[in-house]
């Protein structure tokens, strides 16, 4: 008897607090979905009743989620305006930004719509739509050095970039020949505490991130983009095609019919009212 | 502020669910584990081997991506081949609870089979002597003497394992981790130093599920080592 309550204590040992608590199921138990009709093109209401949107909302103004936890922002608007186009049911799925693209081709969902810049390297793996907006980047320094936007301008001010962005490139190509001094970080709101505390004079980042991130704070009323942005001419060298919805390369139907979408929502002027309500004041199509 | 802070508190449910699931996988296969590699049967002390040397080899966090995309890539084209148009989804609480449970099982296996190893061989050779069968001998004789010696070592893994569990963020699940990444983006320019908070009060949460782990762990410890003196010079 003595020994049964033993090895029942080594049981309870084992799983220890967990006194009550029901386990989790212990078979990957999901029933195999019907193999839906919808597979082949057919003149259906809808080619895709169900459109699943990957979104990593950790991006404000473009994907964050309310404190009601409810998806927010200009992606998700996007998302749900281009569904509507489809006349889909738009179901987001939240993924984390390490995990996008695996779990695109392990069809957890059907599209990226979280800010994903098309890059050669991502096109490698997937397939794009065309941009759906491009934000253009910009050098913040001090308001009152009144500074322009060309290159030139920067010789010998010290400014912090985040390391591996797009806006590193353009610092180390063009910055750096021109004098100015560049410091990755390995995030932007280091770059952020670093003009606070003097060490630097001042970043590379885009217009929107900079925005939310420091302009409209406290700690970055005396400082502004130096002639608005950086010259478009850098845009394709540096800065890509800007921000598209990512497909699986073999639903080349989803991507025209998505293209299309993103076509109609431009010209019908939804796309303009989303863009000036999370991101007024802002040209986000870029050039 | 009160209702980010709500909302990161309800992954509490998420991460407890998630650690105390993968301890009670990685107990079981931690005892198997061990049984197998003190085993006499040379095949069964490989297979030991093999899983506690590949497991514990490869980072926690390729093991969940490979486990949940790799896994999902291989399911899809199974069903596809069977004419499916997808394949059932991997279920991320479970792929969660079932990587990490893997994964520190292969550490259980350590833990268990050293505490194994401590208990006098002569305990053992007295079951047989009565004529018990190995499995009875182990199970009425070895077990009850060992979880003394697994405990301060099982400790430890729990707490490993229980921050492991931030893991399951990558996969998508709402737990503590991946829900104050969120509000501190969300809150970004409404309160100041948002980010910090909330990763602040995440961090509190696990210290709080860890002390009070901590201390139910001792008081079992307490209860094991009943009747046993403590060294003293």
């Amino acid at each position: 008897m003595k020994y049964a309550l033993f090895s029942l204590g080594l049981i309870g040992a084992a799983s220890l607090v967990a006194c009550g608590k029901s386990e989790p199921p212990a078979a990957p138990a999901a029933p195999a979905e019907a193999p839906a009709a919808a597979a082949a093109p057919a003149p259906a209401p809808s080619q895709w009743p169900e459109l699943r949107v990957a979104i990593d909302p950790t991006y404000k103004p473009f994907t964050y989620k309310t404190d009601a936890g409810e998806p927010a922002g200009f992606d998700v608007d996007i998302a749900k305006a281009l569904c509507d186009e489809l006349k889909s049911k738009c179901v987001f799925v939240e993924q984390a930004w390490d995990g996008m693209i695996p779990g695109l081709q392990a069809k957890k969902y059907d599209a990226i719509i979280s800010s994903m810049s098309i890059t050669e390297e991502r096109k490698q793996a997937v397939d794009f739509t065309g941009k759906y907006y491009n934000t253009p980047s910009c050098v913040v320094v001090k308001t009152a050095l009144n500074l322009g936007a060309e290159a030139a301008a920067f010789k010998g001010k010290k400014l912090g970039v985040l390391k591996a962005s797009t806006q590193e490139k353009y610092a180390m190509g063009e910055l750096k020949a021109a004098g100015a001094t560049i410091v990755p970080y390995d995030a932007q709101d280091q770059v952020y505490l670093d003009i606070k505390s003097g060490r630097l004079d001042g970043t590379v980042a885009d217009v929107v991130e900079v925005n939310g991130g420091f302009l409209s704070t406290p700690d970055g009323k005396d400082y502004s983009c130096a002639g608005g942005r950086i010259p478009v001419e850098f845009d394709a060298k540096y800065f890509g095609a800007g921000a598209g919805v990512a497909i699986r390369k073999e639903d080349t139907a989803l991507r025209d019919a998505l293209d299309a979408g993103i076509k109609a929502i431009r010209d019908n002027g939804k796309w303009k009212e989303l863009a000036d309500k999370h991101v007024p004041g802002v040209d986000i199509w870029g050039s | 502020m009160t209702t980010y802070l709500l909302s990161i508190l309800q992954g509490l449910l998420v991460t407890i669910g998630v650690a105390l699931g993968a301890l009670v996988v990685a107990a079981i296969l931690g005892l198997a584990g061990a049984a197998a590699k003190l085993s006499p049967y040379k095949p069964l002390n490989w297979l030991g081997d093999i899983y506690s040397t590949v497991i514990r080899g490869v980072p926690d966090l390729v093991w969940m991506l490979l486990l949940y995309f790799g896994g999902q890539i291989l399911v899809n084209d199974i069903a596809e081949a069977l004419g499916f148009r997808r394949g059932p989804q991997i279920n991320p609480f479970v792929a969660g609870v079932l990587t990490i449970g893997f994964v520190y099982g292969a550490y259980m296996t350590e833990t268990f089979r050293g505490a194994i190893m401590s208990v006098p061989k002569g305990q053992s050779e007295a079951g047989w002597a009565f004529g018990m069968s190995r499995f009875y001998t182990f199970r009425r004789m070895v077990l009850p003497q060992m979880v003394r010696f697994a405990l301060p070592s099982f400790t430890n893994n729990w707490l490993v394992l229980l921050k492991a569990t931030a893991l399951v963020s990558v996969i998508g699940l709402a737990d503590i981790t991946n829900l104050a990444k969120q509000a501190g983006a969300a809150a970004r320019g409404q309160i100041p130093g948002a980010a910090i908070i909330f990763m602040a009060f995440a961090g509190v949460l696990y210290l709080l599920i860890s002390s009070i782990s901590l201390y139910l762990l001792r008081k079992a410890e307490q209860r094991y080592s009943v009747g046993v003196k403590r060294g003293n010079f």
